[in-house]
């Protein structure tokens, strides 16, 4: 053939060369601050001090978690933030599942309305939301309380659930519902016996990405919460960061794992259906 | 037209909604007659945060009714968490804080008026101009307990290497003898001197005071206002001359907090660094075996003028505290002179009150605490702290200026510019 | 992924009498805190911004009119906290998507080391955005940071007052990667297979095949996650809150920074509502701008 039919194998081995190079940086760029950490975290006092850090700790050590949790109460912190997670993605979940529904199934300008707003508020502006949430929450004395903070967790977690839950129950065939009406089934029974089976799957993703977000959120702690007992795990870690900018590198590098690890683990559960969840939004867009 | 109204539309509907979560939430006092307070402390020093616990212990052995409970804070957060406490209804009932970061919260009413609270004892033991640092109007709302000079840390041999006059409190260096000083010990790797000044402002102002400086005025209408004159500019002119024209300041110590100075402090980097008293301990606690460091005083102004500005740190009582004569009690407790003198030592500081400056522990020559409370006469109040929105122009609008000007980035017409024109706008609006 | 066709489907007769009835029933647990906790927060907050609402209660809340609107008009510093708001905003989200398309097309080839990258391109996602934060500051640490030894410098990225912008800006794109690269990654599944090899067959190089296949299929997607990109960083707060707070002297201090302080550090909560009425103002200028000036591209 022609020239350029002997030519395409060479260059097609080019561009494959230039592919994985291509990947490796940013394999590198997205792995390095994370090496970093977990170096850190594991590295003796000695070694941080070193003006010439090296990138494995020479004699590994579990100190600086001991030393995490000596100087700032940690597991306080730990437990205040599962508590408010955890309530916020149930009470969201619950809340968010009939309107879902509704959503999926109905068209009324109530829905249209309240969809609308599940978009608007993916550009939701937070700091003028923030002020007056505050004055309100301190008329019910919820102010610096963990109910006070779920509440505002709430309302933070639901659109991100709607949009969610709405896929869902899209997915769930409209026919068989109607097949188990047609049988006799009551709407409660077709609710409970059929589509909140074919539904589980999905509500538990969805009470695991609230809890996460949840977990994870620092801007409405930081504002809501300033009892150094009722104070979450993100807001915790930032007092690590004392006096002059000074940080104590090794338990801050410690504490900043303990706190990722639940997020993470969730993550890889809910990763899938998370982004299934965002293309069904993104195509949806 | 009011807006009250707004909130308590929204406050209603949002109290449906926290009953279906399950009940406002509201915290009650039991009532078996004893009571808790809360107490807020800032002490972070080891030192001190033992022997402030051991206070609260001494206390409550004594007083079984009314117990006090022990709170740690933090100096870098405690005025955003007080501020969010007020206003939540959630603050501490005694609280630790310095005197230049009151004003919003007394102009706010969420302190409480000490005047009837306070025993004769105590009111007697600390002298009038520790009491006028505390004092907004004609209420006190504040027990100022500790103060600090700003000292010069010296290093004792380089100072007689540069056979300069070595100042003592009687008899301080004039602010040209101390250019000249600096200028002296500068030499080979050494500067003369390094200027912490990562938080500019306050160290500034203090020391400005002895060349008269005061910067905020009040006009005949009782407003505050931002002047920047002569006098006002006379330190700050001194500092950057030190860096930009001798060199004999350090430029990179200007972003840094005094103790990141003092490695090179003791590695003979700096030959003077200007610190606050209480970092003796650190020096003290860091130092390499044999190193010879002396306390020096401050430089005095053009007229001999030795005064220096100062915020003393106080215990103040929430107004919201239902316990206010029993929080005053306590403050009484902690401020008793044996006590005092306790606190100040366990944060190398000046006591205020009288009885316990006076205290021979606190005098001795070793680590310069001879040099330390012969200043304590000529400590005044900082003119800034009765000022509404100090605070917000401090940091937002002195401490970038300042450190732009001492780094050289902008000159004295900007500086001045930035600080009365935009000071002048933040204030205005914390005095409609 | 059955999620991707659902929303595909038109669901939803026209409601009937009865049945709308129910729909309240349905709508309602999530409608309340909804109305109570955010709609009427954002109109109160709109409200706020024309009275002298402060901390305190010493001195009554009035209606001052656009006082406050005056005095932003002559704060300086408020106006260079925009500036750096928007070169932020900017210097993130372009950056974050051309970098997260070249991963999502790496990732839709077929290479080794693919399915490292695509778990580790997802971490940063999961990860609280204040642990982002810490890790970047041990990253830049001048003395015990891994950049300073790696490149053999002693700079003090987070410090010095002409590195601290972009040095927070890369922290920006690494934190923000994950959720482009997804969208993007969804939204080449959009594109037809067959284009792609009849293109190919016909000789057109990759660059070609991208710009006549690939980016028209892509662009909805595209177009909505930069717009949401842009937004997102716009508000965003907690990672330059561990990072600089900030400093060094407002170099880093973003608007969400500046109206977070005046509220809830000097308590000047009419002010701050203000501050944030104006970042929403012209947040939705520029995206209203943005967006029409590309749907106009599409009719073309």
């Amino acid at each position: 053939m022609s020239p350029l039919g002997r030519g395409r194998p060479a260059r097609r081995a080019a561009t494959r060369a230039g592919q994985y190079v291509a990947l490796l940086c940013y394999l590198v760029f997205l792995a390095f601050p994370l090496a970093w950490l977990l170096s850190t975290a594991f590295k003796p006092a000695r070694e941080l001090a070193s003006l010439h850090p090296g990138w494995l700790p020479d004699h590994p050590t579990l100190d600086n978690f001991r030393q995490a949790f000596d100087e700032q109460p940690l597991l306080r912190a730990a437990l205040n933030s599962l508590t408010a997670a955890a309530s916020a993605a149930l009470i969201a979940t619950v809340v968010a599942t009939p309107m879902a529904y509704a959503l999926a199934r109905r068209r009324t300008r109530l829905t249209r309305a309240a969809s609308g707003w599940v978009v608007v508020s993916q550009a939701f502006p937070i700091v003028l939301v923030i002020i007056p949430l505050f004055l309100v929450l301190k008329g019910l004395r919820l102010v610096d309380t963990l109910p006070g903070l779920v509440m505002v967790y709430v309302v933070w977690a639901l659109p991100f659930a709607l949009w969610m839950l709405t896929g869902y129950v899209r997915a769930v065939p409209r026919e068989l519902e109607e097949a188990a009406a047609v049988d006799g089934a009551g709407r409660l029974r077709t609710l409970t016996s059929v589509t909140a089976p074919l539904l589980a799957p999905g509500i538990v993703a969805t009470v695991l990405f609230a809890f996460i977000t949840s977990w994870n959120e620092f801007f409405f702690a930081l504002v809501l919460l300033k009892s150094p007992g009722k104070q979450t795990m993100p807001v915790v870690l930032t007092h690590f960061i004392g006096a002059e900018g000074v940080a104590d590198l090794g338990p801050l590098a410690a504490a900043a794992l303990l706190a990722t690890l639940p997020s993470l683990v969730l993550f890889a559960f809910v990763q899938r259906r998370i982004t299934g969840g965002m293309l069904a939004g993104a195509v949806k867009n | 037209m009011r807006t009250r109204r707004l909130p308590a539309v929204f406050t209603a509907l949002a109290c449906v909604f926290a009953l279906l979560l399950g009940g406002c939430a509201s915290g009650t006092d039991r009532d078996d007659g004893r009571i808790t307070l809360r107490y807020q402390s800032l002490a972070w020093q080891d030192e001190s945060v033992e022997i402030n616990k051991r206070l609260v212990r001494e206390w409550n052995a004594a007083h079984p009714d009314i117990r006090v409970a022990y709170v740690q804070g933090s100096w870098e957060s405690v005025h955003d968490q007080l501020l969010t406490s007020f206003e939540g209804g959630e603050a501490p009932d005694i609280i630790h804080d310095a005197s230049d970061d009151l004003a919003d919260f007394v102009y706010g009413g969420y302190l409480a008026d000490l005047t009837r609270l306070l025993p004769e004892r105590l009111k007697a033991d600390i002298p009038p101009r520790s009491w006028r640092t505390a004092t907004f109007g004609k209420g006190v709302y504040g027990v100022p307990f500790l103060q600090e000079p700003r000292v010069i840390m010296a290093n004792r041999t380089l100072l007689k290497e540069a056979g300069v006059r070595v100042p003592d409190a009687e008899h301080p260096w004039s602010w040209p003898e101390f250019e000249e000083a600096a200028r002296r010990m500068t030499r080979g790797g050494t500067y003369g001197v390094a200027w912490p000044l990562k938080d500019p402002v306050s160290a500034t102002l203090n020391l400005s005071q002895s060349a008269g400086g005061q910067v905020f005025h009040r006009g005949a209408d009782g407003k505050a206002a931002v002047r920047f004159d002569a006098a006002d500019q006379y330190v700050p002119r001194v500092i950057r001359d030190q860096v930009v024209r001798d060199r004999s300041a350090a430029r990179t110590t200007l972003s840094m907090g005094g103790a990141d100075t003092l490695p090179g402090f003791f590695g003979g980097k700096y030959a003077m660094v200007p610190l606050g008293f209480s970092y003796r301990q650190q020096i003290v606690q860091q130092a390499p075996e044999g190193f010879d460091w002396t306390v020096l005083p401050a430089p005095a102004g053009p007229g001999g003028e030795r005064s220096q500005g100062v915020s003393p740190q106080t215990l103040s009582v929430a107004q919201d505290s239902p316990h206010k004569a029993e929080a005053a009690r306590f403050i009484d407790f902690l401020l008793r002179p044996a006590n005092m003198v306790r606190l100040a030592k366990g944060d190398w500081m000046l006591p205020t009150g009288a009885t316990a400056l006076a205290a021979p522990e606190l005098r001795g020559a070793r680590h310069g605490w001879a040099t330390g409370t012969a200043l304590a006469h000529d400590l005044r109040p900082a003119p800034a702290r009765s000022v509404r929105g100090y605070p917000e122009w401090k940091d937002k609008i002195a401490t970038p200026a300042f450190q732009e000007y001492y780094s050289g980035a902008i000159g004295m017409g900007e500086l001045r510019r930035r600080l009365v024109r935009d000071g002048n706008l933040v204030l205005a609006r914390y005095q409609r | 992924m059955s999620l991707a066709t659902a929303p595909g489907r038109r669901p939803a007769e026209p409601a009937t009498g009865p049945r709308a009835a129910g729909g309240w029933f349905l709508v309602l647990p999530a409608l309340i805190p909804i109305l109570v906790l955010s709609v009427g927060p954002l109109l109160y907050g709109i409200a706020l911004a024309f009275t002298d609402a402060q901390s305190g209660r010493t001195a009554p809340t009035r209606w001052i009119g656009l006082l406050n609107f005056r005095d932003l008009l002559h704060d300086t510093l408020f106006w260079e906290s925009f500036r750096v708001g928007l070169v932020w905003a900017v210097g993130v989200t372009v950056p974050q998507f051309a970098l997260a398309l070249g991963l999502a097309l790496l990732l839709g080839q077929n290479l080794r080391l693919r399915w490292p990258a695509r778990a580790l391109a997802i971490v940063p996602w999961a990860m609280p955005e204040i642990v982002v934060g810490i890790m970047w500051r041990l990253v830049y640490h001048p003395d015990a940071g891994i950049l300073n030894e790696t490149l053999g410098t002693g700079v003090d990225w987070l410090g010095g007052l002409s590195t601290a912008l972009p040095a927070v800006v890369l922290v920006g794109i690494w934190a923000g990667m994950p959720q482009t690269t997804v969208a993007l990654l969804a939204g080449l599944q959009n594109v037809p297979g067959e284009l792609h090899e009849a293109a190919a067959m016909d000789g057109a190089g990759a660059w070609r095949r991208f710009a006549a296949v690939t980016w028209p299929a892509i662009r909805p997607v595209a177009l909505a996650i930069s717009a949401l990109n842009f937004i997102w960083n716009f508000n965003s707060f907690a990672l330059v809150y561990v990072l600089t707070n900030g400093g060094p002297g407002g170099h880093t201090r973003l608007p969400m920074l500046f109206a977070y302080e005046e509220a809830f550090r000097y308590g000047q909560f009419g002010y701050a509502a203000a501050m944030g009425c104006v970042m929403v103002a012209v947040v939705a200028v520029l995206l209203a701008c943005y967006l029409a000036g590309r749907l106009n591209g599409d009719e073309r």
